[in-house]
């Protein structure tokens, strides 16, 4: 009864996504988001029409002017500095603006490129003292604060009085000062168009991924190769250009010059940048977060001064609600991949049925000794051979833990030779008509190497599903393969969401993380044809040549699926509950098929497999050594057939020479053995196999 | 309330008694393979304890109590249970306890008939005994809720039943020292005191002549067992098992424990072992993963052979040890003879003879 809760719980509340959710990068503007929805609820509580549609508009406005000046300050923190001369480059420009329109009497467009050209120039002398010159951010821009600010002062003695007695009267000036289309202000509109390319630019274009490395690292960004020194003097000016559109709208909104204007604003802005969440250490910040932080500042700037609030207190509060965020901030960023950690790995319950026995004399599965008389190949030369595979010259092809494709040549398999190096662990392989070896490589995808030995690779990615949170286009554990008659390559991929090294702790997880892949090679396209496998292991075409037999390690199970045929798409069980951990599967010489069994249950795991609770908590506390793992260090091969009656078995019970066993081959009488943490590859006679069985010739015919 | 706050936080948060860090083999506990490498003197089916009167060395193996003169071992006396502890007096008897509960002193070795009968129906676990101060005979009762086969339950029940006894063979008395101890596993009397080891709390305690124990070792990575007296000042500690975080962490999972407890075969429970790697139905921990064809020595211990050499005071000087790739496992009992140190490896049914000539500088240096 217990058991039954436990197990509907785990089937219907989905506690692996929590992990995956916070593992997303946009998870770090969460805090920042939160603080916003708290401050607006409580102002739009305490101020009647807080959220009317004239209010925001107004709102709008402003944080258009102001958004533009956050967005050229993140970019300057992102890449690693930090602009104060936003305040005076507002007013220059706002002069500028003014100036043009007011008293040379230029046209619209003329007055909007003079006011974008003006903001860069300003920004590049930034740019270059602190790019190029490589002067301190700090020290530089609170100079240029001072000089821009001066020079302000001095233009203004001389031109406030002919600039505030012309009155400008263009439809296209007041559009842009107060326009509105479908109810959205034209400020709010060019922000949204500058805002869009500024995430597209951050997160998808060269020079974008530049300025994060810069800001990350400089040093490793000049290493790599990225033209650092431009880079920066670049951002500078784009900061200057923004503030000048800012100051653009607020010119053709106001129309004034005064002594105030922009004073106290580059405070404005970095608070904002900083309460975004855009960190001043550099390298980290999305627009996003600039937007985010412009309308927390804006919203507690406006919302007290409607409350009447002086600006002392005003300012206070601007300054306190600064240093709670940054606070939850660091704190938050700080931890926030301790607490993935803590939450990713989320065990499921795994019932499984108490298996067949293996007491010798109980059937099928008794132990015995059989695989005691193998003769060795390769021993100390070979590591970590997986699969093992035979061409039709009777070569013995296996992988290697350093990523190499290793042969052994026939007919005494003594001399070795790294027949290819793909970098990979190989893991899974098989031959195509043509003596193409496909190998599936561990954390690389498919891979095909040809009879000229040239590596090339086949695919790495499939298409993405639909629910998925974790991007799983990527091929993390392409596991086995085998070839249909058409060409079609099925392959298994053992977990999605763990890494090669990390299969104990799918293996603790128990949940079904696996897929089976289809790759077409007629259209090169990669499709998944089947999700939520418990680590889909050993794959191979059957009989029909329309399905294929595939090993499901952790759920101790063989099944069949249909690819082609009446039965397209079905899924059966051949057979289930084994006594281990299925691996593995070829052809055998009599029609029937080789598993291997990696591993063999024990009862205190099985046990462990319906208490997901304790294996969470197993695996927060205790070490991965000494964690509960599936026993795989013992094996053993079993044959079968497709009516799922198992016929025989092999064992190396006392474990010297195979403790594990991942795959076998039949080769003319004698089976091969390989085992992904052993030295060796064993070799040993079959009584009554036909001596003449090789798989190529029987898959594809005896040519040549 | 306090008390109870804190286990509770302890408890979420791991710490304090709900931590399950192990100690690491360190110091003079610094592994070496000498017990692994050990001469094997003899083989028996069930050899449970030892005892020397100077001169021969005596076997417990299940109900007989053998004599080891040399190479050749006779037979000395038979009984009808299993013997589970055994004791040579300082007037040339011995003492044993059968099945743990009940002890016999006997005047010689093969005296015909028991001088003294102890049998209370309070003793269980009766598994070591030794000669205590004024002709008097110590033994501790391990648990007085299992018997002595069944200590892998009284330590997965977190058992806190064990009892130090006195027994006085001029009056057939009998006196509790101490009770409530988390397995009491082994005695020996050191000057005025009477060190006794207390399993499951992976410490050695002594108790002085009014009675009050001290603890005289503790946080040990193992699980100590009997002790004996070194031949120059001292004692030889055994520990019968190591200690495993995986093992430390069912001890703090009431629900998983219980049901492995009532589901599994204790031959397969997640538990401290006298020998390991028998079969594959045993629980398997990460670092169990034979490599290239070769077991970690250091991969947590299943079993585990050790055997400590202690000072005066019960300060570790050197230890010898089978380490996990190895099999001379569960050591729980180990005299000094002729300056040789003899020890019985359960786990394969062995007896180990270790040459202690130049040991401690060749361990020390």
């Amino acid at each position: 009864m217990q058991d039954a809760l436990l197990r509907l719980r785990y089937r219907y509340w989905p506690d692996h996504l929590l992990g995956e959710i916070l593992s997303k990068r946009w998870t770090e503007t969460a805090i920042p988001v939160i603080v916003l929805l708290i401050i607006t609820i409580l102002l739009s509580r305490a101020i009647p029409g807080f959220l009317s549609v004239g209010g925001l508009a107004d709102t709008g406005r402003q944080a258009g002017e102001i958004g533009f000046i956050v967005l050229g300050m993140a970019l300057v923190v992102i890449v690693g500095g930090i602009d104060l001369s936003v305040g005076s480059m507002f007013a220059l420009c706002d002069f500028c603006a003014l100036f043009c329109l007011n008293v040379l009497n230029w046209p619209v467009p003329a007055v909007i490129v003079a006011t974008l050209a003006c903001g860069a120039a300003l920004g590049a002398v930034n740019g270059l003292l602190i790019g190029y010159l490589r002067l301190r951010a700090f020290i530089t821009t609170l100079i240029t604060l001072i000089i821009y600010r001066s020079a302000y002062d001095l233009l203004l003695f001389d031109y406030s009085n002919t600039i505030a007695a012309a009155f400008p009267d263009f439809p296209s000036w007041n559009f842009v000062g107060g326009g509105v289309v479908a109810g959205v202000p034209s400020v709010v509109l060019v922000y949204i168009v500058v805002a869009v390319f500024g995430h597209v630019f951050l997160t998808r274009l060269r020079p974008g991924w530049h300025v994060t490395a810069i800001g990350g690292s400089r040093r490793s960004a000049y290493n790599s190769g990225i033209p650092v020194r431009r880079t920066i003097a670049l951002c500078y000016t784009a900061s200057g250009v923004l503030t000048s559109i800012g100051a653009l709208f607020f010119a053709a909104r106001l129309g004034t010059v005064g002594g105030d204007v922009g004073v106290g604003l580059e405070v404005t802005v970095l608070t904002a940048t900083v309460l975004g969440g855009i960190s001043l250490g550099g390298g980290k910040g999305s627009v996003a977060k600039a937007l985010v932080g412009t309308l927390i500042v804006l919203f507690v700037i406006n919302g007290l001064t409607t409350l009447s609030v002086s600006g002392g207190v005003n300012r206070m509060v601007l300054a306190g609600v600064l240093l709670v965020a940054a606070t939850i901030d660091i704190r938050w960023l700080k931890n926030r991949t301790r607490i993935i950690s803590k939450v990713y790995v989320s065990p499921t319950y795994h019932g499984l049925a108490p298996a067949a026995s293996t007491a010798p004399g109980s059937g099928p599965f008794a132990q015995n000794d059989r695989l005691r008389d193998v003769t060795l190949i390769g021993l100390g030369r070979i590591e970590a051979p997986e699969d093992v595979i035979l061409d039709r010259n009777d070569n013995l092809y296996a992988g290697s833990r350093h990523g190499d494709i290793m042969r052994f040549l026939a007919p005494d398999y003594q001399e070795m030779e790294v027949f290819a190096h793909i970098g990979g662990q190989p893991l899974g392989m098989a031959f195509d008509r043509k003596d193409n070896l496909y190998v599936c490589i561990g954390g690389m995808g498919l891979y095909r190497i040809t009879p000229e030995r040239k590596v090339e690779k086949v695919t790495d990615e499939t298409n993405r599903s639909l629910y998925s949170v974790n991007d799983d286009s990527r091929l993390r554990l392409a596991d086995d393969l085998d070839i249909a008659d058409d060409g079609r390559i099925f392959f298994s991929e053992a977990t999605i969401r763990y890494e090669m090294d990390e299969w104990p702790v799918d293996g603790l997880e128990a949940r079904g993380n696996g897929r089976i892949i289809c790759y077409d090679p007629n259209n090169g396209t990669t499709r998944t044809v089947l999700r939520g496998l418990k680590f889909p292991n050993g794959i191979c075409i059957a009989s029909d040549g329309q399905s294929i037999l595939f090993a499901e390690t952790f759920g101790c199970s063989i099944k069949r699926y249909w690819f082609d045929g009446p039965k397209t798409g079905k899924v059966e069980t051949v057979i289930d509950n084994l006594p281990g951990y299925p691996d593995n599967i070829n052809l055998a010489s009599d029609g029937n098929y080789w598993l291997a069994m990696v591993g063999m249950r024990s009862p205190a795991l099985d046990l462990a497999w319906k208490m997901p609770g304790f294996r969470k908590r197993m695996g927060k506390r205790v070490p991965i050594d000494e964690w509960l793992f599936p026993n795989i260090n013992t094996g053993c091969v079993i044959k079968f057939n497709e009516r799922g009656e198992v016929l025989d078995s092999l064992w190396d019970l006392r474990g010297v020479n195979h403790p594990m066993i991942t795959s076998m081959r039949e080769h003319r009488g004698y089976l091969y053995l390989g085992g992904i943490a052993n030295n060796r590859i064993g070799r040993y006679k079959l009584e009554g196999a036909d001596p003449g069985f090789v798989q190529y010739d029987r898959r594809w015919g005896k040519s040549k | 309330m306090i008390a109870a706050l804190k286990s509770f936080t302890d408890r979420l948060l791991g710490r304090g008694d709900a931590t399950i860090t192990v100690p690491s083999f360190d110091g003079a506990l610094k592994p070496n393979q000498i017990l692994e490498n050990a001469e094997i003197v003899a083989q028996f089916d069930a050899p449970e304890d030892l005892a020397t009167d100077g001169k021969a060395l005596y076997i417990a193996d299940g109900a007989v109590i053998l004599r080891l003169d040399g190479a050749a071992t006779t037979e000395v006396r038979r009984f009808d249970r299993p013997v589970t502890a055994l004791c040579c007096l300082p007037d040339g008897g011995i003492a044993v306890a059968l099945d743990g509960r009940e002890v016999q002193v006997f005047a010689t070795p093969s005296a015909p008939a028991a001088t003294v009968t102890f049998s209370d129906s309070s003793m269980q676990a009766i598994n070591a005994l030794a000669p205590g101060p004024g002709k008097t005979l110590i033994a501790t009762d391990g648990s007085t809720a299992r018997p002595y086969r069944q200590w892998v339950h009284d330590l997965m029940e977190r058992g806190r039943s064990g009892r130090v006894l006195v027994l006085d063979p001029a009056s057939g008395s009998i006196r509790t020292l101490a009770s409530g101890l988390a397995y009491a596993f082994g005695a020996c009397a050191g000057g005025n005191d009477i060190f006794v080891s207390e399993s499951w709390r992976h410490r050695v305690i002594a108790f002085g002549a009014d009675g009050s124990p001290r603890t005289v070792l503790e946080h040990l990575p193992v699980y100590p067992s009997r002790l004996s007296p070194a031949a120059s000042d001292g004692f030889w500690l055994t520990a019968f098992t190591a200690r495993t975080q995986l093992v430390e962490f069912v001890l703090r999972e009431n629900a998983y424990r219980r049901r492995m407890m009532a589901e599994i075969d204790p031959e397969y429970w997640i538990a401290p072992k006298l020998k390991s790697g028998q079969s594959f139905l045993e629980p398997m921990q990460g670092a169990h993963i034979k490599t290239m064809g070769v077991v970690k020595p250091w991969a947590p211990p299943r079993s585990y052979g050790l055997v400590i050499r202690l000072d005066a005071d019960g300060v570790p000087r050197y230890a010898l040890h089978s380490r996990v790739d190895g099999v001379n496992h569960g050591i729980v009992a180990a005299v000094e003879m002729d300056g040789a140190l003899f020890a019985i490896a359960k786990g394969p049914g062995r007896l180990l003879r270790v040459r202690l000539a130049g040991i401690e500088q060749e361990l020390r240096g």
